[in-house]
């Protein structure tokens, strides 16, 4: 793993939340390392549980959802085994923040922008009063808010989309964490404003130095910001590598699906590429490989046995059967094939 | 903001006006002889219409609406015609302000702490025990009609504290009951309410920011949720107002407490017109007012209705 | 990249994390499947109905099914009663034939299940009587106000142009206690049945009004309905077809409640003696003879019962409307 440490490493991370008397398991044996530094995007459609992977990280679970077993290893904790409030305000905040997806609804509209982030700078840096005022009107200047002494004193409605997440993403880096999970940060807002805001955590990344986690279903932010790129489906990791790796040597079966469907990959005059059918119910048991109905070229075993990680080459690991000696070789689809050629460094 | 209140107070004025206008024309459907009363048998039509002639009620309606009005401008609401034959309204009612005010000042002020506490603690232990048990109370005062269990903790209420059955003003424990009445309704709509508002809070985003930016539940709850809950409490407040007032009457008549309420019930039972017209008049008013309030309050706590309505969350 | 010579299929690729799960794997099972295009839908399938879904939240409710029961039982009692044998007249006054003067107060007995009244009446009967009176005006009353909401309301949140000559309607009607206008309309009019419907309605109807408004406000907004409109569909069908439906559940929520509202009113107005004409028993008739008496204690049983009737009957509706609504509710579902 090209010689970085991890930071956060999560083994066979099992989440369950009870729904009226049934359980669901929406993340089912996830494994990630995180590694210090960073950028990984994690990429997968809706529901596929890449929100709920990333919240128990910071023990932000709804109340009906649980760790049902695996590990988060951070800081030599074990962040699975946390239970009360207590352990999880060490982390939450102050080591690892989170930016969320709709900048409109994330600041309480009632109280003024400035007293939001100083009531973060006040818990965890510890400063009180005009201190602390400072502290947070610095911290709007860094997110690059003008006139940040007057913007203090207004309330939300008085800012705009992007504004507002760049105040978000100022609460995030009050306590200069070592994580920075950005939940769909670019979605609510305009094409123009996304690229602004994208600039602006990667500036901040050279200036404060964390590891950033971006979650998204839009492949054009994870290939403008991501170092590496994890995707996700039916609540499991179903493959990781280099950002190069996954898009120009992308070895999973619904890793090629959710690259062909990009439009930019398709042929002008023909259809746009789809996936067939819908997501598994996560209230039913998936036996095998939760992908294999929906996968045209499935094999048999696909239906019978889960697939292990397999390697690929160093950082790169994707879970199909494909990888097995005993497969058959399996060309990738033409839009993948096209993709590669199309590769920078040169022919693969 | 000052524009908002100079238009809402003028939306009160032209309510007030329409209300005015129309217990006034409601009240004559009424059959004129209503305002001899007692004397009716004792007098000859002659003296009967002389009489009616002299109160004005046999002009056309628009003469009696426009000295009517005249009157009120005046501060003259009529006289009694039978409760106290032939004493201004205004001065029958006068001694009896004090009482309603007073309980209803305590009753408010007592739904509104018992009530907002309770809501809180039910959302605070949403789902569990005490959220259960205050659903219960909540359910039974809303379902089963105050008519019927003010009546019970009357009979046993009195008896319980020693009390006499009716209002004694000189006996401190004789306030107790009728006060602790007046509120058990606001109570429940107080504390169904904060809880409610208090339940949306929770689920809004900008509570998991909080949650993400390391605050303590009970930081988020006092500093975030319970603060936001207040502004739509606060546009219910002036319904728990009315809730109170109409609950007054009914109560003040129980104790036999010597209010506006009581007096209400008892020119309704002895079919006084004037004075009827004369405190359907007031409590309409008092309504109003709650109401105006009520908005005022509601603008001065929220910051965005300084603004235009642009975000429409309301 | 590292590892310059990968090809599609990929070289002997080494397994991390778990061990060689499908070591024994029948190497048959190393061959492509058929493809089922319908299977990847079936996999997301969840048997769901909404009508199903709302029928089991309710009968998951253990009080409310209760209630449903006990409030089933009375209201079959309540009209059944008349039809059984030896029951007396709610408005007879039994007379001891021995001495030819009537059974007063009497408490409870075989004879007189519930006792009798201060006149001599049955009061087993009166209640049951009463409880019909009381239960038909709450009726009439719901769903008058239901139709003249509705309609009002629709047309409210519907129509733009209408919605300031409502809204100033309902500000001016809303802002007078509700006690008042049910007070003043009934002493303007003679007491009787009709009356009491009148006022009820009178002071009601707006409240629905403006919930039934607030409701299509809501949803009226909603893409859908842009939609339908940007379609061309006419203001009425949008009504009835997209918003109506929705609020079925909202709208028997508030007919449910205005029974145990109507029963508390009638009560209320009844004390202050422009209720009901005492020549009709009702519910509020009863409570007030009851009252009138209470002082005396061997003579409570005559406030006692007929509160308990009230009693069973308000509560009854009010937990069946509301958990109705919550088991309604689409959100409440799984």
């Amino acid at each position: 793993m090209d010689g970085r440490k991890p930071i956060l490493s999560v083994r066979d991370l099992v989440v369950k939340f009870d729904l009226r008397g049934r359980t669901l398991t929406a993340i089912r044996g996830a494994s990630l390392d995180l590694l210090e530094g960073e950028t990984l995007a994690i990429v997968g459609e809706s529901g596929s549980g890449k929100s709920v992977f990333t919240k128990t990280f910071i023990g932000m679970l709804d109340q009906n959802g649980r760790v049902d077993s695996g590990s988060i290893e951070f800081e030599g904790a074990d962040l699975a085994g946390y239970a009360t409030e207590a352990e999880w305000l060490r982390v939450r905040g102050r080591k690892i923040s989170m930016v969320f997806q709709d900048p409109m609804t994330a600041l309480n509209p009632l109280r003024s922008i400035g007293r939001q982030i100083q009531e973060v700078v006040e818990m965890h840096r510890g400063m009180s009063g005009r201190q602390a005022e400072l502290a947070a009107i610095e911290l709007l200047d860094h997110v690059g808010i003008p006139d940040p002494v007057r913007r203090f004193r207004q309330f939300p409605h008085e800012f705009s989309g992007g504004m507002r997440q760049r105040v978000v993403i100022a609460i995030a880096m009050a306590c200069k964490p070592r994580i920075l999970i950005c939940d769909e940060p670019t979605t609510a807002l305009d094409v123009t404003i996304q690229a602004q805001i994208l600039r602006l955590i990667k500036a901040l990344q050279s200036d404060f130095g964390f590891t950033t986690i971006y979650i998204t279903h839009d492949l054009g932010v994870v290939a403008n910001v991501a170092d590496r790129v994890a995707v996700m489906y039916a609540g499991q990791i179903v493959e990781t590598g280099s950002a190069e790796d996954v898009f120009y040597d992308p070895r999973h079966p619904y890793t090629w699906a959710l690259l062909s469907s990009l439009p930019q990959l398709g042929v002008k005059g023909k259809p746009l590429f789809s996936i067939s059918g819908t997501p598994p119910n996560l209230f039913n048991e998936i036996k095998g490989d939760a992908f294999a109905p929906r996968n045209p070229r499935a094999l048999r075993i696909d239906f019978e046995l889960q697939p292990p990680m397999f390697q690929v080459s160093p950082g790169h690991q994707a879970a199909t059967w494909l990888l097995d000696p005993r497969a058959p070789a399996l060309e990738p689809p033409a839009a993948i094939q096209a993709m590669r050629a199309r590769y920078p460094g040169g022919e693969r | 903001m000052a524009k908002y209140m100079l238009k809402r107070l003028a939306q009160s004025v032209v309510t007030l006006f329409i209300v005015v206008t129309a217990v006034f024309l409601l009240m004559r459907l009424l059959p004129v002889e209503g305002y001899l009363g007692e004397r009716y048998d004792k007098l000859s039509p002659e003296q009967r219409e002389a009489i009616l002639q002299k109160m004005g009620l046999l002009d056309p309606w628009y003469v009696q609406i426009g000295s009517f009005y005249s009157k009120l401008a005046h501060g003259d609401l009529g006289t009694s015609a039978i409760y106290r034959k032939d004493v201004p309204v205004l001065q029958v009612i006068a001694p009896r302000v004090p009482y309603s005010v007073r309980f209803g000042l305590v009753a408010m002020a007592l739904s509104l702490a018992a009530g907002l506490a309770m809501g809180v603690h039910m959302a605070r232990y949403k789902g569990r025990f005490w959220d259960r048990t205050w659903t219960v109370y909540i359910v039974l005062i809303n379902a089963v009609p105050s008519a019927v269990y003010l009546l019970f903790i009357q009979l046993y209420g009195t008896d319980l504290l020693k009390v006499p059955l009716l209002f004694d003003k000189y006996k401190f424990q004789s306030w107790v009951l009728p006060a602790i009445s007046m509120s058990l309704g606001g109570i429940a709509g107080y504390a169904m309410w904060m809880r409610r508002f208090m339940v949306d809070e929770l689920n809004k985003d900008y509570i998991k920011l909080a949650r993400a930016k390391g605050m303590t539940s009970s930081a988020i709850m006092v500093r975030h949720v319970m603060r936001n809950a207040y502004v739509p409490m606060a546009q219910y407040l002036p319904a728990a107002i009315l809730a109170t007032v109409s609950g007054s009457i009914y109560i003040e008549s129980l104790y036999s407490i010597p209010g506006m309420g009581g007096l209400l019930v008892d020119v309704i039972q002895r079919q006084d017109n004037p004075m009827v017209q004369a405190l359907v008049l007031i409590f309409s008013s008092i309504g109003i007012l709650g109401l105006f309030l009520g908005d005022v309050l509601m603008a001065a706590f929220d910051p965005r209705i300084k603004f235009a309505k642009s975000e429409g969350a309301r | 990249m590292a590892d310059g010579k990968a090809v599609a299929a990929g070289p002997p690729a080494a397994v991390v994390a778990k061990g060689d799960a499908a070591a024994g794997a029948d190497p048959a099972l190393f061959t492509f499947a058929e493809f089922d295009r319908d299977a990847g839908e079936r996999i997301g399938w969840s048997n769901y109905s909404y009508w199903r879904s709302t029928l089991h939240m309710f009968l998951r409710n253990r009080v409310a099914l209760f209630l449903l029961v006990l409030l089933g039982t009375i209201l079959a009692f309540t009209f059944l009663q008349p039809l059984l044998p030896n029951q007396r007249s709610p408005t007879l006054i039994n007379i001891d034939p021995a001495t030819g003067r009537q059974f007063r107060n009497l408490v409870p007995s075989a004879e007189y299940w519930f006792g009798t009244n201060s006149i001599g009446q049955d009061l087993w009967s009166r209640i049951w009587s009463g409880t019909r009176t009381s239960l038909l005006i709450g009726i009439i009353v719901g769903v008058v106000e239901m139709v003249l909401g509705i309609a009002f309301g629709a047309i409210w949140g519907y129509v733009r142009k209408a919605d300031r000559v409502f809204t100033e309607v309902y500000n001016v009607l809303n802002n007078i206690p509700t006690t008042i206008v049910l007070m003043l309309l009934a002493y303007i009019m003679r007491p009787s049945f009709q009356t009491m419907v009148i006022a009820m309605c009178a002071a009601g109807w707006h409240g629905v009004a403006r919930f039934v408004r607030n409701q299509i406000v809501i949803i009226r907004d909603r893409e859908y309905n842009l939609a339908s409109r940007c379609l061309g569909t006419p203001t009425h069908r949008i009504i009835m077809k997209n918003l109506l439906p929705y609020l079925v559940s909202v709208i028997m929520l508030q007919t449910a409640l205005s029974i145990p509202g109507t029963i508390g009113w009638e009560v209320f107005l009844t004390y202050i003696g422009i209720g009901l004409p005492v020549s009709i028993p009702s519910l509020g008739n009863l409570v007030n003879e009851g009252r009138l008496i209470m002082m005396a204690p061997e003579l409570r049983y005559q406030l006692i019962f007929p509160t308990i009737v009230v009693s069973i009957i308000t509560i009854s509706f009010y937990v069946l409307g509301n958990a109705f609504s919550d088991a309604s509710d689409p959100r409440n579902h799984v």
